[in-house]
């Protein structure tokens, strides 16, 4: 199966890769990491039939991209607005062929795990599913982005695909984005005109949309140092051990003031239930400074479902996802509350 | 307009005029004529296509030529030793492994990236590093037993 024509710019350095981003825009121009997403989606175009494998990928029998509206943010939203950024792109036919594709091969500096002087964790974006997969140092104390990747595709899939990809790919189900937003990563995005960051929770705008801008490249995600009395945990739901997208996953943070204290913080967060990851804020509010019993536990999971905007496909109805956002909020709380207090 | 590619494969250095949109897998069948890497799905899902890039089980399906500049690479066609099947190859065709074999250079690949990490693999360690390769004849049962016996045997 051919793809459709185009070049491949090959930058040396971030500063340069994002030039090239900024002079090819008008002739469409796409960032190539692994591109185990990238290259698929370009084949699609020709093999107009292939189906979807995220839950809203807009597809369009003649391969053009068009929006899965039921999921987009609302057109009251300015990005969304006729001619507003989100919906240009969409509707964009150069994004589904672009001329260029900038291959990222290339940037050393964008590949690693680094634990920093100050505690955090900061990981490059080309770094593969499969060396985040496997770091002793994210499985210990980030642990719920290590159960992400160890479920992410298949072994093949994690030796290629990235975290930047993983993520910048802005799929509602991606298996790296929903433990990143738990663990409140924060997102380092390089253009022409300087550098910025963006917390993981707001960089999704809508499945495949997210607030990048065209000549901007999301160079690393940095994890907060971990708090005492904490701990994390992801679960993937999905038919299959491996090549699957999951119907419901649920990644829980969790840190006590002591062990077995109250609640300091929590973040939930939800994939798979809407046009983006959702962090359900509703929990921190059943849970903040209380001390979790079983009770207060299903109230909190509850609370979760409150957040969730599933909608019904063809990996599961939304009366089943809502049903399973419940009992994995509740079990994933219980199980890292657990791990804490025996600690 | 074409690039030149440099890389290494099973040993032999390479320079290759390919189009920016070549995938590695034809530029190993169609400009090295390497058929000995199948291509399935060309979209990731079935592991057919795999080859070692640098030493990592990579898909050549999803794998454009110009990111395997200055790579080593290593298919199906460099396990042989002398003329003679590895010790992996001889245990697919000894355990019945191999039926219509499209799926088997795939699998001896992600294996020969397997056993070089993990000597001692248990059960379970073989059927997730062979869970992104789908054969549709063996059942698994037969390619696992294989790998188990392979790796005994290095020991
Ligand atoms: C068979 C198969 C199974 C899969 N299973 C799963 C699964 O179970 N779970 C899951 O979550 N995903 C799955 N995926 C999707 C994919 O593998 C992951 O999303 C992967 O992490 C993408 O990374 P990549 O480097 O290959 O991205 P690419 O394909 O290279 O890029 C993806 C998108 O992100 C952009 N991009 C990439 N890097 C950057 C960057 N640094 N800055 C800005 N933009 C960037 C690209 O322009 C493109 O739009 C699967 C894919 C395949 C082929
Ligand atoms: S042909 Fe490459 S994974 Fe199927
Ligand atoms: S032997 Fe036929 S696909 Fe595996």
């Amino acid at each position: 199966m051919i793809l459709p024509r185009f070049d491949v710019l090959v930058p040396q350095t971030v500063p340069e890769a994002c030039a090239m981003l900024a002079k090819h825009a008008d002739e469409g121009v796409r960032i190539l990491a692994g591109g185990t997403d990238l290259l698929v989606d370009l084949r699609r175009p020709i093999v107009a039939q292939h189906v979807p494998r995220c839950d809203g990928c807009p597809t369009h029998p003649e391969g053009k991209v068009v929006s899965t509206i039921e999921c987009l943010p609302s057109d009251s939203d300015p990005l969304m607005a006729p001619g507003g950024s989100l919906r240009a792109a969409l509707e964009d036919p150069r994004h589904a062929s672009p001329a260029y594709l900038v291959s990222l091969h290339k940037l050393k500096e964008l590949k690693g795990i680094e634990r920093l002087a100050d505690g955090k964790l900061r990981v490059g974006a080309l770094t593969t599913i499969t060396e985040i997969e496997r770091s002793p140092e994210v499985r210990q104390n980030w642990t719920a982005l290590a159960d992400g990747a160890a479920d992410l595709g298949s072994p093949l899939v994690r030796n290629r695909g990235t975290l930047g990809g993983n993520i910048a790919n802005a799929r509602p189900a991606a298996d790296t984005a929903v433990p990143t937003i738990a663990l409140d990563g924060e997102l380092t995005l390089h253009g022409t005109s300087g550098t910025r960051t963006v917390a993981a929770k707001d960089f999704p705008r809508g499945p495949g949309l997210s607030v990048i801008k065209p000549d901007e490249i999301l160079t690393s995600v940095h994890f907060p140092s971990p708090l005492p009395h904490s701990d994390s945990a992801y679960y993937k739901l999905a038919n299959r051990k491996a090549l699957e997208i999951s119907t419901v996953g649920v990644a829980v943070w969790l840190a006590l003031e002591e062990s077995n204290g109250p609640v300091k913080d929590v973040r939930v967060a939800l994939g798979a239930v809407g046009p983006t990851p959702i962090l359900a804020e509703s929990v921190r509010e059943v849970l903040e400074g209380k001390v979790p019993d079983e009770k207060m536990i299903k109230q909190a999971a509850k609370a979760a479902v409150g957040d969730a905007r599933p909608i019904d496909d063809h990996r599961g109805a939304a009366w089943y996802r809502v049903q399973m956002v419940e009992l994995l909020t509740a079990r994933l709380l219980t199980t890292v509350l657990e791990r804490i207090r025996g600690k | 307009m074409k690039r030149i590619v440099s890389l290494t494969v099973n040993g032999v250095a390479h320079e290759v005029a390919v189009e920016p949109r070549r995938t590695l897998i034809d530029l190993l069948r169609e400009d090295l004529g390497l058929t000995g890497t199948k291509k399935g799905c060309s979209i990731g899902d079935c592991g057919a296509c795999t080859v070692l890039m640098d030493g990592v089980a990579t898909f050549s399906c999803l794998t454009l030529a110009i990111q395997a500049d200055g790579c080593e690479i290593e298919t199906v066609e460099g396990l042989a030793e002398n003329g003679q099947l590895n010790r992996l190859q001889q245990a697919f065709v000894d355990h019945g492994a191999i039926q219509c074999g499209f799926c088997t250079p795939g699998m001896l690949m992600v294996t020969t990236e397997l056993l070089r990490n993990n000597p001692r693999p248990e059960e379970e360690d073989i059927r997730r590093a062979i869970s992104g390769n789908l054969c549709r004849c063996t059942g698994y049962q037969k390619i696992v037993e294989a790998i188990q016996h392979a790796a005994k045997e290095q020991i």
